[in-house]
């Protein structure tokens, strides 16, 4: 009985539970390369779900509220996190904890979930180190004006937090469907709660950082290559989330 | 035929992928290419109404598996003629309106993906589908309302109706969850199959299906037409684009209206949803009317207008008149539409001729000038109690003989018949040189509308709810107990007929105006001039949230 509690702790801490989940932002804030941090990003939730694949510990139902409350928890706080950086590493963990449910369904997607939510992440981290680059750091509100100074940066940072907050016709989106679904009632109201503080946290983020006066100052935009190469990305992942989870 | 069906909404998706990829090419004359686009949309609409007009049967084309399912039906094929049609003049307005804005290719781009947003709703043949296309339609609006994007107020406004759409994208996803739960499909089709084979299906918690999803559906689609206490962004979104407003106004606020009448093979199972739907639109109606009276602003006295308005369509919906709700949404869209895309124009004119003839109406309307010679007061009155029930009742009476024994087509009879004796009372105020020469001519405008609502609105039944029975179960639903209904008809008119009489001993003792207010009615007037402090509420509730988070961040901050 022990043993059991021990080994879902062990997979609490990589399919963050509040407060296991701090050490997971305590790691994550004190990364800043962004190669480190796109690695623990994905590799976190992976090594949580490999846990659970190998020792296969039997899941109370009690896990759901856990579950929820720390994607609850982490989705709030995201309203007032200015710095960019935090931001990424709150909703991670709010849309790993969210992991439990398909876990607790028996959804044999859970793995695919998180590559809806990781893909979306990886890109932010990229698109934050190189806010950092431009501007020394990446806090909402600080500059703005970016959707002048910098277009085609601006678009694709837009396009990101959409496909990560899971706005149609993002695959992120089809995987809160197919959590929603499977569903009681009480936690999906939670859920779909949840899911509309994410768009609120991604509009204010978007909000923070595109709005404004442009700059003076001549900043580099993002090459075009890059920007074709970040649509092709997304197109892929829809194709794919549309392919894999979309069969409902 | 499949074509034509998958083509309307695919046209703007085209549009828009062709417009922001050939943008860096044409510059702004890119513009045409969407405008060009946008008339094709139009003209295979039309093509697509013309067909169901002469009677092609309904059908879906499915996409995917399960899902992805586009319908052609009477309803969407009118509905997409309305917004493709409406999204047309929106286009061709901002090519000039828009020519001196930055971001010229973008918003055309966010333009053709609202239209496709819209269209793809209308026509939504299955949950998933619909649950697309209404929340896009909230991203879209968000963006198309912060077009500036140096202008901090548009976009904090643009949030307020995000979020408001977000939190009715709610209901409507999960009472998507209850279906699927019931039933194991997302095809609308499928599922309104087995709810008519089985009304008193059961879900969570032992409830009946129809009502719970009912209910959900009401409340989704409260939010997106602005009901009372879900109304308030309306009246401040005026700080996008003219071309934006008018669109919102004309065709995107309307969606709720929309909603409810595909739910319509639900709702006839139904029991006290509609009800609840009749009270709030009322509500809506009352408080938007009086709001917009009390605005010096003119922008959000349009903005109170159209929640009036919405009010009365939900309310149409809420006592069985879905088709009139439809009719009700597409009049009133063209209405509001003309009045946003004129209003430059018109105060362009006004600046150097405000172009007010100064006419009987003028003197009596802005002079407030009474007539010298007045005719008797309780003739007038006569007048205007009975001519408007005599038009109403012998118009209804014509065009479907049984229309007495539904409750809510004497509701709307009601509203007719105060509206019109309002209309007709008012000439008795008016200062002209042939009094019943001007009655006349009012009470031939009036016949005239009335006439022309009424068989426009009868069509409307015929075309959209084919089977007269299915109809009368609409109206059915939407029923109280007939005791209560008649009680409820014979208090209010005798609430009305007071006011007038009110009226009748104002004429008769002297004006109110040279009064000093009673401290009742100033209280009155402050509560409504600050809109029942909605704004203060919701601001207030929105600085205490992000409080909250931010002291959350501080109390653990190390993760």
């Amino acid at each position: 009985m022990k043993m059991s509690y021990l080994i879902l702790l062990l997979i609490a801490l990589f399919l963050p539970l509040f407060p296991l989940s701090i050490v997971f932002n305590a790691v994550y804030a004190r990364l800043t390369h962004p190669l480190l941090r796109m690695a623990l990003l994905l590799g976190w939730p992976l090594a949580g779900l490999y846990l659970y694949s190998v020792l296969q510990p039997q899941l109370p139902g009690w896990l759901v509220s856990w579950a929820l409350a720390t994607a609850v928890f982490y989705a709030f706080r995201l309203l007032a996190m200015r710095e960019m950086g935090i931001w990424s590493g709150y909703f991670a963990t709010s849309a790993w904890a969210c992991l439990w449910l398909p876990l607790l369904y028996g959804d044999a997607n859970t793995m695919l979930y998180v590559f809806w939510f990781g893909v979306p992440l990886l890109l932010l981290a990229l698109l934050v180190s190189g806010l950092e680059r431009r501007y020394g750091a990446a806090y909402t509100e600080l500059y703005g004006g970016l959707a002048q100074t910098i277009p085609r940066f601006s678009g694709v940072f837009v396009v990101t937090v959409l496909a990560l907050v899971a706005t149609p016709v993002f695959p992120a989106f089809l995987g809160m469907l197919n959590i929603l679904v499977a569903s009681e009632p009480l936690v999906a109201i939670t859920l779909a709660g949840m899911w509309a503080i994410w768009s609120w946290a991604g509009m204010r983020l978007i909000q923070g950082m595109i709005v404004g006066d442009p700059s003076s100052d001549v900043i580099e935009d993002l090459p075009l290559i890059y920007t074709w190469g970040f649509g092709v990305l997304m197109l892929l992942l829809i194709g794919a989330g549309f392919t894999l989870t979309g069969n409902f | 035929m499949n074509t034509l069906t998958v083509l309307v909404p695919a046209l703007p998706i085209v549009s828009a992928i062709l417009t922001h990829l050939l943008s860096p090419a044409f510059g702004r004359r890119v513009a045409r290419l969407s405008v060009g686009f946008t008339l094709l949309t139009f003209l295979a609409a039309a093509t697509s109404l013309g067909l169901a007009l002469a009677g092609e049967p309904n059908h879906a084309v499915s996409l995917g598996k399960g899902w992805g399912i586009i319908l052609f039906d009477p309803l969407s094929s009118l509905m997409a003629l309305v917004i493709s049609g409406i999204s047309f003049i929106v286009h061709l307005y901002s090519v000039r309106y828009m020519a001196e804005e930055t971001g010229y290719a973008r918003f055309f781009v966010l333009l053709d993906l609202m239209t496709a947003s819209l269209l793809i709703m209308v026509s939504a043949g299955d949950l998933i589908t619909l649950l697309i296309a209404w929340h896009m339609i909230g991203v879209m609006l968000y963006f198309l309302l912060g077009q500036d994007t140096q202008s901090p107020s548009a976009y904090r406004y643009g949030m307020w109706t995000f979020m408001v759409y977000r939190i009715g994208d709610i209901p409507l996803v999960l009472a998507a969850v209850v279906l699927f739960h019931t039933y194991g499909s997302w095809s609308l089709t499928f599922i309104f199959e087995q709810l008519a084979a089985n009304p008193n299906a059961e879900t969570f918690f032992g409830l009946p299906v129809a009502e719970v999803v009912g209910a959900l559906v009401a409340l989704a689609a409260f939010a997106r037409s602005a009901q009372f206490l879900l109304h308030t962004w309306l009246p401040y979104t005026m700080e996008g684009p003219t071309p934006v407003s008018a669109l919102m106004h004309a065709g995107i606020v309307n969606s709720g209206g929309f909603l409810i009448n595909r739910f319509a093979p639900l709702y006839i199972h139904t029991g006290d949803v509609l009800h609840w739907v009749f009270v709030v639109g009322l509500l809506t109606a009352v408080i938007g009317s009086v709001l917009m009276l009390a605005q010096n602003d003119v922008k959000k006295s349009l903005g109170y207008s159209t929640m009036g308005q919405m009010g009365f369509m939900i309310m149409e919906c809420g006592v069985g008149a879905f088709s009139l709700a439809i009719f009700h949404l597409i009049a009133h869209g063209l209405f509001k539409g003309t009045m946003f895309l004129s209003a430059g124009g018109v105060i362009g004119k006004a600046r150097h001729d405000d172009g007010v003839p100064k006419d009987d109406l003028y003197t009596f309307v802005v002079e407030r000038e009474a007539p010298k010679v007045q005719q008797p007061l309780l003739m007038m009155v006569g007048i205007t109690l009975v001519i408007p029930v005599l038009v109403l009742v012998l118009t209804h009476w014509w065009v479907a003989p049984d229309l007495y024994q539904r409750q809510g087509a004497v509701i709307l009879l009601f509203f007719g018949w105060i509206t019109g004796a309002q209309l007709l009372f008012s000439t008795y105020h008016m200062k002209a040189a042939n009094p019943w020469r001007l009655l006349g001519l009012i009470l031939v405008s009036f016949i005239v509308v009335v006439v022309g609502y009424t068989l426009i609105s009868h069509a409307f039944d015929i075309f959209l709810y084919k089977d007269p029975e299915f109809a009368s179960q609409l109206y059915r639903a939407a029923g109280i107990d007939i005791v209560w209904f008649d009680t409820l008809v014979i208090v209010t008119t005798i609430i009305v007929v007071l006011g007038w009489v009110r009226a009748y001993r104002v004429e008769k003792l002297g004006s109110l105006i040279d009064q000093k207010p009673s401290h009742w009615w100033m209280n009155f007037y402050s509560l409504i001039s600050r809109e029942f402090y909605m704004i203060d509420f919701y601001s207030g509730l929105h600085r205490r949230l992000l409080a909250a988070s931010a002291r959350l961040n501080v109390w653990f901050r190390w993760g």
